[in-house]
C-alpha cells in the first residue's frame, strides 16, 4: 500500500517537474526576450529622441498646430511621447516574442489575436492624429473669420467647431478599435440630431423675433458700411 | 506666363497684328469717350509707333448699341477684350489680376517696347496721364513708371500703412504706390517678370506679379521713377472683405521679400525714385470715421487672437497690445514703432511658416484695423496736407525698424526680444 503511494507521488512528482522543466526555457527565452527589448528600447528610445531633439521636434509640431499634443507628452515633449512610444512598442514586441516561446496554444492564439489587433490599433492612432490637425485648422479658422465679422462669441464658435470635430475624431477611432460599435453609432446619432434639432428649434421658435431683429439691423449696417464708409482700404 | 489668360477672341485679332511698339491694357471701368481719349493721345506720340490698345468691353458696357466706337487705323489696334466672370477668380481683385497677366502676355507676344495698364477711373482727362505712363518706356528712359495719385487721408489705407513704407524700407525706393494698379512697365522689366515666372520664381498670379516689380527694379539695377496721375477714384470698401484683401496681398509681397532676402538686405538707406510731373495738394474734404467699430474689431481681437498672435509676435509687443486694449477710444494710439515690428514679425512668421500662412495674414485684420482707428482718430480733424507728413514719420518708423527686421530674419531663434 505504502510502496503504491509512493509511487504515486514519484510519479506525480516527476511529471510537475518534467512540465516545469519543459517551461523553464520558454520562461528563461521571455526574459531574454525582455532583457534584450528593454536594451533596444533604451537604445532605439535614445538615438529617437536625440535625433528628433536635433530637428527641433517640439517646435515643429506646435508650429504644424498640433500644440495639443505637447499637452499629452510627458514634461509637455513630443519628443519624449514619441520616443516613449517607440520603445514601449519595442519592449511589447519583445514580450510577445518571448511569450511565443511558449509554443503552446494559448500563447500562440493571444499573439496572434495582439498581432491582428495592431493595425486597428495603428489606424485610430493615425484617425486622431489627422483628427486633431483638423480640429485644430477648422477651429482655428473658424476663429479668425468670426473674429473679422466682428461676432462676440468668436471663441464659443470656435471651441465648439473643435470639439465638434474631436468627439466625430474619436468616434471613428473607438468604431476602429471596434469597441461598443453599437453604442458608440447610437450615441453619435442622437448627439447630432440633438443638436441640429436643439438648433432648428432656437432659431426656428426661440430667437425668432431676435434672429430677425439681428439679421435686419446686420443688413443695414453692411449697407452703411458700403455707401456711407469714407475708409478705402485699397 | 499663361497664355489661357488671354481671352481666345483677343487671340485671334492679336494673331494679325506682326508687331508692336507699346501695348495698353484698359481693365478699369471707362467710357467709349474716354477710350477714344486715350486712343487720340496715343497716336501723338513722336515716331509714329505702331500701338495695341486691350479694351475691357465687359467693364465699359460698351456691348450697347449707342456706344461709339473710337476710329483705329495703321499705327493704333484697338482690341476688344472680355473677362469672362466664369474664368475669373472668387478673390475680391481676380479679375484685375488676371487682366495683368493677359496685358503681359500679349506685350511678349507682339514684341513690344513698353506695356501700360490702366486700371483706375481718375478724376483728370485719361488721354493727360496715360501719356505720363507710357512716354518714358518709349523713350526707353525708364523701365517701371509708378503711379503717383493725390493723397487723400483715408484712402489707399493698405498702401499707406503696410505696402508703400515696407517696399521703401525694404528696397531703399520711395514709390507711393509701389503695386500700381496703374502702371507702365518697359521690355526689360517684363522680361525679367517673364523669365521670374518660367524659373517659377515669380508665381503665376498677378498678385505675385505686381509684388515683383520693384524687387526685381532694385535688384536688376533697372530705372524706376513716379508719374503723377491726379485724383484717383477709389473702389468702396467692403469691411468684411478686408482679411481676404490682405491675404490676397501682403502673402505675395511677403513671398517677394522671402525670394529677394539677399537684395534687401543690402539696401541700407531709401532715395527718392525721379518724378515727372509736380503733384498737387488733393482738396480737403471732412470726412467722418466710425472709429468706434474698428477699435471694437482690435479690442475683439485681443480678447479671442493672443492664441495665435502668441505664436508670431514676441512678449514685448503683446504686452503692448494689451495696453492699447485697455484705453478709451478718445486716447487710442498705436505708436509707429509697435505697427512697424508688428508687421515685420508677421512677415518673419510668414517665412518660417509659424502657423498656416493664410490664417496668419487674416490675424492680422483686428490689428490693421487698430491702426487704421488710430490713423484715422489722429488725423479726422487735420488738414489734407498733415497726410503726407504722418506717412512720412510712418515711413521713417520703417526705415529706423528695419535692423530689427534683419536681426530676426537672420537670427530668428536668437534674436527674440
Amino acid at each position: 500500500m505504502w510502496e503504491q503511494v509512493k509511487q504515486a507521488l514519484y510519479q506525480s512528482t516527476t511529471r510537475f517537474v518534467t512540465r516545469l522543466a519543459t517551461l523553464v526555457p520558454g520562461f528563461i527565452a521571455l526574459l531574454v526576450a525582455l532583457l534584450i527589448s528593454f536594451l533596444l528600447a533604451w537604445i532605439v528610445g535614445m538615438v529617437v529622441r536625440r535625433l528628433l531633439s536635433s530637428m527641433r521636434f517640439d517646435e515643429r509640431v506646435s508650429r504644424w498646430g498640433l500644440s495639443s499634443l505637447a499637452e499629452w507628452s510627458p514634461q509637455n515633449s513630443p519628443t519624449l511621447l514619441v520616443s516613449g512610444t517607440i520603445a514601449c512598442a519595442i519592449v511589447v514586441a519583445g514580450f510577445l516574442i518571448g511569450i511565443a516561446a511558449f509554443n503552446s496554444d494559448m500563447t500562440s492564439s493571444l499573439v496572434r489575436s495582439i498581432v491582428a489587433y495592431v493595425p486597428n490599433v495603428v489606424g485610430a492612432i493615425v484617425v486622431l492624429a489627422v483628427g486633431a490637425l483638423v480640429a485644430r485648422y477648422v477651429s482655428r479658422s473658424v476663429l479668425i473669420g468670426a473674429v473679422n465679422l466682428n461676432l462676440g462669441y468668436a471663441r464659443l464658435l470656435s471651441v465648439g467647431t473643435r470639439w465638434l470635430v474631436m468627439v466625430l475624431t474619436i468616434a471613428m477611432a473607438l468604431v476602429h478599435l471596434r469597441i461598443a460599435v453599437g453604442i458608440v453609432e447610437l450615441a453619435f446619432g442622437i448627439l447630432f440630431g440633438g443638436i441640429v434639432f436643439a438648433l432648428a428649434l432656437a432659431v426656428g421658435l426661440g430667437s425668432k423675433e431676435l434672429v430677425t431683429k439681428s439679421l435686419e439691423r446686420d443688413a443695414k449696417r453692411t449697407a452703411a458700411d458700403t455707401v456711407e464708409e469714407p475708409l478705402r482700404h485699397l | 506666363m499663361e497664355v489661357d489668360s488671354v481671352p481666345q477672341q483677343a487671340v485671334q485679332e492679336i494673331g494679325q497684328i506682326d508687331s508692336a511698339d507699346l501695348v495698353v491694357g484698359i481693365i478699369a471701368d471707362l467710357s467709349q469717350e474716354g477710350v477714344a481719349q486715350i486712343c487720340d493721345a496715343l497716336r501723338t506720340f513722336p515716331g509714329n509707333p505702331r500701338i495695341v490698345v486691350l479694351q475691357n468691353r465687359l467693364a465699359s458696357g460698351s456691348t450697347s448699341a449707342d456706344s461709339v466706337a473710337p476710329a483705329q487705323d495703321s499705327s493704333l489696334s484697338l482690341i476688344p477684350w472680355v473677362l469672362h466672370p466664369q474664368s475669373s477668380p472668387t478673390t475680391p481683385l481676380g479679375s484685375v489680376l488676371a487682366a495683368y497677366q493677359s496685358t503681359l502676355t500679349v506685350g511678349a507676344r507682339l514684341g513690344v517696347r513698353g506695356c501700360c495698364v490702366i486700371a483706375s477711373k481718375l478724376e483728370h482727362a485719361p488721354s493727360k496721364w496715360v501719356c505720363r505712363l507710357t512716354e518714358p518706356l518709349l523713350e526707353a528712359s525708364c523701365d517701371f513708371v509708378a503711379p503717383s495719385y493725390a493723397r487723400r487721408k483715408f484712402e489707399g489705407l493698405l498702401n499707406s500703412s503696410i505696402i508703400s513704407p515696407l517696399t521703401r524700407s525694404l528696397y531703399g525706393l520711395r514709390i507711393q504706390n509701389p503695386m500700381g494698379p496703374d502702371l507702365g512697365i518697359s521690355q526689360r522689366l517684363f522680361q525679367k517678370l517673364l523669365d521670374g515666372n518660367q524659373n517659377g520664381k515669380t508665381g503665376g498670379t498677378g498678385m505675385h506679379l505686381l509684388a515683383s516689380l520693384v524687387p526685381l527694379v532694385l535688384c536688376g539695377n533697372l530705372q524706376a521713377s513716379q508719374a503723377y496721375l491726379g485724383s484717383r477714384s477709389y473702389p468702396p470698401s467692403d469691411w468684411t472683405t478686408v482679411s481676404s484683401l490682405l491675404s490676397e496681398i501682403l502673402g505675395p509681397i511677403f513671398l517677394a521679400m522671402e525670394k529677394n532676402a539677399a537684395c534687401w538686405q543690402r539696401t541700407r538707406t531709401s532715395s527718392p525714385v525721379k518724378t515727372l510731373n509736380e503733384a498737387t495738394p488733393a482738396p480737403h474734404m471732412t470726412e467722418t470715421v466710425e472709429i468706434d467699430r474698428l477699435v471694437n474689431s482690435f479690442q475683439l481681437g485681443i480678447r479671442d487672437l493672443q492664441e495665435i498672435w502668441g505664436l508670431v509676435l514676441p512678449p514685448a509687443s503683446l504686452l503692448e497690445l494689451r495696453k492699447l486694449a485697455r484705453l478709451p477710444i478718445g486716447q487710442f494710439h498705436i505708436p509707429d514703432e509697435l505697427w512697424v515690428r508688428i508687421i515685420y514679425d508677421f512677415a518673419l512668421a510668414h517665412r518660417l511658416r509659424t502657423i498656416n500662412r493664410d490664417h496668419l495674414l487674416r490675424s492680422l485684420t483686428p490689428l490693421y484695423l487698430g491702426w487704421v482707428a488710430s490713423y484715422a482718430r489722429e488725423l479726422e480733424t487735420a488738414e489734407e496736407n498733415a497726410t503726407e507728413h504722418r506717412l512720412e514719420r510712418l515711413s521713417l518708423a520703417y526705415e529706423l525698424g528695419k535692423p530689427y527686421l534683419v536681426s530676426r530674419w537672420r537670427w530668428p531663434d536668437r534674436f527674440n526680444p
